[in-house]
């Protein structure tokens, strides 16, 4: 008997079966969402990303970040990323329409990113963090990025860019000398350094959409008691 | 096939059926020789450049400073080129001599035009190699598993669709009326793979979907690519040589059908437990936590069935190189599948999501499982299609004994680090600094690239061999396989 | 046997050229290995057969209880992302503010924020970043401290007899944090009552008038400005 037809169709309905399931179902389910309009602010949701930072996410793209950091939040009482400060609540699909491609990630060597704008909105201490991780936050196994910078001769007026590094790590040890501009040369993050700084400040889901409130009940009494005693008057 | 009872006839003037079988497999074994042999040379070497990446990746995790100011050598840039090395370049590569060749066998058909194919290889590597320069160069599309350029996309179908398409021709042309179980696999593999990868490349790279349906792609096309493409191909080959280097009988017919269906039915809806906790629909997790859990019943299947296959030769695992690194892999595979299946629990993957423990799981599988089953494979197939032994037995030994020791070191250091680090991910009120989680990980991150080196030790005497092998003349007498060491009393073929 | 049979690599040269006891030499690979494999015809035994029907039953029930309003349609399934969900027991924001303890949240902001510059003890570093720990700026005066955090600080500022020279960013309306009231309230409360410190706790109200009465500043404070103040 010739079964050879009879495993192609089974072969295929295999895998037609989650095609149709996860894919397909979850297109046709939520694969056009759109952008909310808030009465009461004047302004549309997710806010559109300014061009600087989808340069910027490009750059994210490039050097791989994703490979060490997540950018979605887990819900109160699944993990403990709201209770760490990596957001207000947790992620929904909406918050993620606006980017061509959604970087959700599935490491956390680092910390989350998904609000690191809400949370680290200085661009200084990016930049630092970012030409040499020791030295905002040492002991970190993060890779310096110093080849997004650039040291260069100082002719006529220094950059308004230019980077003031501090003289030594936290624990006192000096930076290399190598890292460190000489004088009569400056240091300044090239236009790749800026734009993936950019889209980083511009990384926070502040508005809450009507369907983060789309949790089980028991959730927010949980929520409310971890958070007692309470105080009136604050 | 009238040269085959040609063969035959010489070989034995009473001309005993088994000697025709003999004749026909030499002249199927020939006929696959140049395509199979373009296929591994072309994997070995693979191997050993992902095995570079390997290293220096692991070693920028706890030494960030180690080639900081390489922009092509960034962690995020070289992690992602060992990834697509030994999957695309290696892993696939093996994969698909050893599936031309058990399909040729099986299907008992001549492999017809070999230099199409040996073109069609040619394509997928050159493809392979723009897209991994690409990747270091910085054109990664960071889509996981997915992170070559978009211009190698069209390079990498056309030789895929080639070499699919000659391995169904190879079965439709066969005269074996039975089809053997390892042929499902290898069948279905081939006919999987194309689906995902082009869905996939449509719905996240060129009309790319909205929000987190793209996630949902990417994990239903990422953890499928290990499910049915890696995975069958494994497998078909743990069902071909089990029983071929033991000469005994696959224990049950029914255990395999079972553990086929069941695989294929459930195993395609598990991907998206990579998404647990994620902003995608609860019940689409749901879905994919069920499925991840169906999976112990092929896993279980599957495992019954080799074990009894082996059941009262177990003494052969002293002597066969092929039976000791396919046994590995197929308990590897045991071990890894109910790993995963114990993964997707909503409170286990609570912890082990988003750690180390994970990066741990996937090279139990790829590496543990599959790598070790092609390891086995190539070490039969080598001599059928070069008509001479391998070189060096303790090279063989080596070989083993570093991966094995290896890997195991590897899976360990990370299951404990991961899981450490995911307690203290969850741990608030005793680890409120980040920096003390990252701390926590690095003794083991650090054993991660000792092991690291064990492993590379073990493919370097794979690699040595086998380019020994390639050029060492072939003897003028008939030989003896090479084996671990030489029985007494049983004769063992490889 | 001569090397010119080995170097040709069609198989049926080889072939015609071989004699019977060549063919056998080079073949011996061949010769030697077992039967092509074949399959034995074991039942499946009833045990197994049962542990399927099992994983079966458990994942269904598995699938019913954490369906996430799968049952309601996959268009209003696909808003939730909560899987223990259920229509029946939900009640949709009712607006009720939660009554929060600052000391929790506030502590939570504090590590995720300023425990970056001002260490997750409150010491600082040393010749870098101030400490909070028993800090005058801190603890006394409300108007002082609230200033600091809506507008940042700039230039020398001593603090319990060292000088430190640098930069606190602002936090208020018009800054890139733009934290709400409720946040600065609970961060201030937090720091003046945590670490041995002890001084009143911040309100809302506080924060509010001082937004008023200085209106959209955009440049930090300086410590002879703040010292100025009661």
């Amino acid at each position: 008997m010739n079964r050879a037809p009879l495993i192609f169709l089974g072969v295929f309905l295999a895998l037609a079966f989650s095609w149709t399931g996860i894919v397909l179902t979850n297109q046709v389910a939520y694969g056009n969402l759109t952008p909310i309009y808030d009465d009461a602010e004047e302004k549309i949701f997710p806010e559109a990303t300014p061009g600087v930072a989808q340069r910027g996410q490009l750059v994210y793209q490039d050097l791989g970040c994703i490979y060490c950091h997540t950018q979605q939040v887990r819900r109160l009482g699944y993990g403990s990323d709201i209770e760490r400060g990596w957001g207000e609540r947790q992620s929904v699909p909406r918050d993620y329409i606006r980017e061509k491609r959604v970087l959700l990630g599935t490491m956390r060597t680092g910390p989350d990113l998904r609000n690191i704008g809400a949370r680290q909105a200085d661009s200084t201490w990016h930049l630092l963090h970012l030409y040499d991780p020791q030295i905002t936050s040492q002991g970190s196994v993060m890779p310096p990025y110093r080849f997004l910078f650039e040291m260069r001769k100082i002719v006529g007026e220094a950059s308004p860019d230019a980077m003031n590094l501090p003289s030594s790590y936290v624990d006192g040890t000096p930076l290399p000398p190598h890292s460190v501009p000489t004088e009569g040369y400056e240091l300044v993050p090239t236009e790749r350094a800026k734009s993936l700084v950019a889209y980083l400040i511009n990384l926070k889901d502040t508005y809450a959409y009507p369907e983060t409130f789309n949790v089980f009940p028991e959730e927010e009494a949980e929520a409310e008691q971890s958070e007692a005693p309470a105080e009136e008057g604050h | 096939m009238a040269s085959a009872l040609r063969i035959a006839q010489s070989l034995d003037p009473s001309t005993s059926p088994t000697s025709v079988s003999r004749a026909e497999l030499s002249e199927i074994d020939a006929s696959t020789k140049a395509p199979a042999l373009f296929f591994l040379i072309s994997s070995v070497l693979w191997l050993l450049a992902g095995t570079a990446f390997a290293l220096i990746s692991s070693f920028k995790m706890h030494t960030p400073e180690f080639l900081g100011d390489y922009e092509w050598l960034t962690f995020g840039r070289v992690r992602t080129a060992h990834l697509n090395t030994v999957i695309y370049g290696w892993s696939v590569n093996a994969a698909f001599a050893v599936a031309f060749w058990l399909m040729a066998r099986l299907s008992r058909s001549v492999l017809r035009h070999p230099t199409l194919l040996f073109v069609a290889g040619a394509f997928w590597n050159i493809g392979v190699s723009i897209g991994i320069f690409g990747i270091l160069r910085g054109d990664s599309t960071s889509i996981e598993w997915l992170e070559m350029p978009s211009y190698v996309t069209p390079l990498l179908f056309v030789a895929y669709a080639l070499i699919g398409a000659w391995a169904i021709i190879t079965f439709r042309f066969g005269k074996s009326k039975h089809i053997y179980v390892s042929q499902w696999y290898i069948l279905a593999a081939l006919f999987w793979f194309p689906w995902l990868y082009s869905i996939a490349q449509i719905m996240m790279i060129f009309e790319p979907a909205r929000g987190t349906v793209q996630a949902l792609v990417n994990w239903w096309f990422a953890h499928n690519i290990l499910g049915l493409w890696f995975t069958p191909i494994g497998l078909a080959a743990v069902y071909y040589f089990l029983p071929k280097v033991l000469g005994k009988p696959i224990h049950s017919y029914y255990l395999s059908v079972l553990g086929f269906w069941s695989l294929a039915f459930f195993y395609n809806w598990a991907g998206v437990h990579h998404l647990i906790g994620g902003p995608v629909p609860a019940w689409v997790l749901s879905a994919g936590i069920a499925a991840s859990f169906m999976m112990v019943v092929p896993v279980i299947v599957t495992s019954i069935n080799h074990h009894m296959t082996m059941v009262g030769s177990f003494s052969a695992l002293k002597y066969s190189p092929t039976l000791r690194f396919i046994v590995f892999g197929a308990v590897s595979y045991t071990l890894t599948s109910l790993q995963g299946s114990s993964m997707a629990i909503r409170s286990w993957s609570e912890v082990t999501h988003f750690t180390h423990y994970t990066i741990g799981h996937a090279h139990w599988g790829m590496y543990a499982f599959f790598t070790m089953v092609m390891f086995g494979s190539i070490y039969y197939i080598m001599p059928r299609l070069m008509l001479k032994e391998w070189p060096s037995a303790a090279l063989i030994s080596t070989h083993f004994w570093a991966t094995s020791i290896g890997i195991i070191i590897y899976v360990a250091a990370l299951s404990i680090g991961g899981v450490l680090q995911g307690l203290a991910l969850n741990d608030v009120e005793n680890y409120p600094v980040f920096m003390d989680i990252v701390e926590l990980t690095k003794k083991y991150l650090l054993s991660r690239s000792y092991a690291g080196i064990l492993i590379t030790v073990g493919h370097l005497a794979f690699a040595v061999n086998f380019a020994w092998m390639l050029i060492a003349p072939r003897a003028k007498s008939s030989t003896a396989p090479t084996l671990f060491r030489n029985p007494s009393s049983m004769v063992i073929t490889r | 046997m001569s090397d010119d049979n080995y170097k040709k690599s069609d198989p049926k040269i080889e072939q015609a050229a071989a004699s019977d006891e060549q063919i056998q030499e080079v073949h011996s690979v061949l010769l030697r290995e077992k039967s092509e494999p074949s399959e034995g015809y074991s039942p499946i035994p009833l045990l197994l057969l049962g542990f399927v029907s099992t994983m079966i039953f458990v994942v269904s029930i598995y699938f019913i209880h954490n369906r996430g309003g799968f049952t309601s349609g996959i268009g209003e399934a696909a808003m939730i992302y909560d899987e223990r969900f259920d229509p029946k027991l939900h009640r949709p924001d009712t607006g009720v503010v939660k009554v929060v303890d600052p000391m929790v949240v506030g502590k939570r902001t504090y590590a995720q924020v300023c425990a970056a510059c001002h260490q997750i003890n409150g010491a600082g570093v040393p010749n870098g970043f101030p400490p909070l720990v028993d800090s005058h700026w801190v603890t006394g005066s409300e108007e002082r401290v609230v200033r600091i955090l809506l507008h940042g600080l700039s230039g020398p500022v001593e603090v319990n007899g060292n000088v430190y020279n640098g930069i606190m960013p602002a936090f208020g309306a018009g800054s890139a944090y733009n934290w709400d009231d409720a946040k600065i309230v609970y961060v201030l409360t937090y720091i003046r009552n945590e670490w041995g410190n002890e001084a009143t706790a911040i309100t809302p109200e506080q924060v509010t008038a001082i937004r008023e009465a200085d209106g959209a500043r955009s440049t930090a404070m300086s410590a002879d400005e703040l010292l100025a103040l009661p």
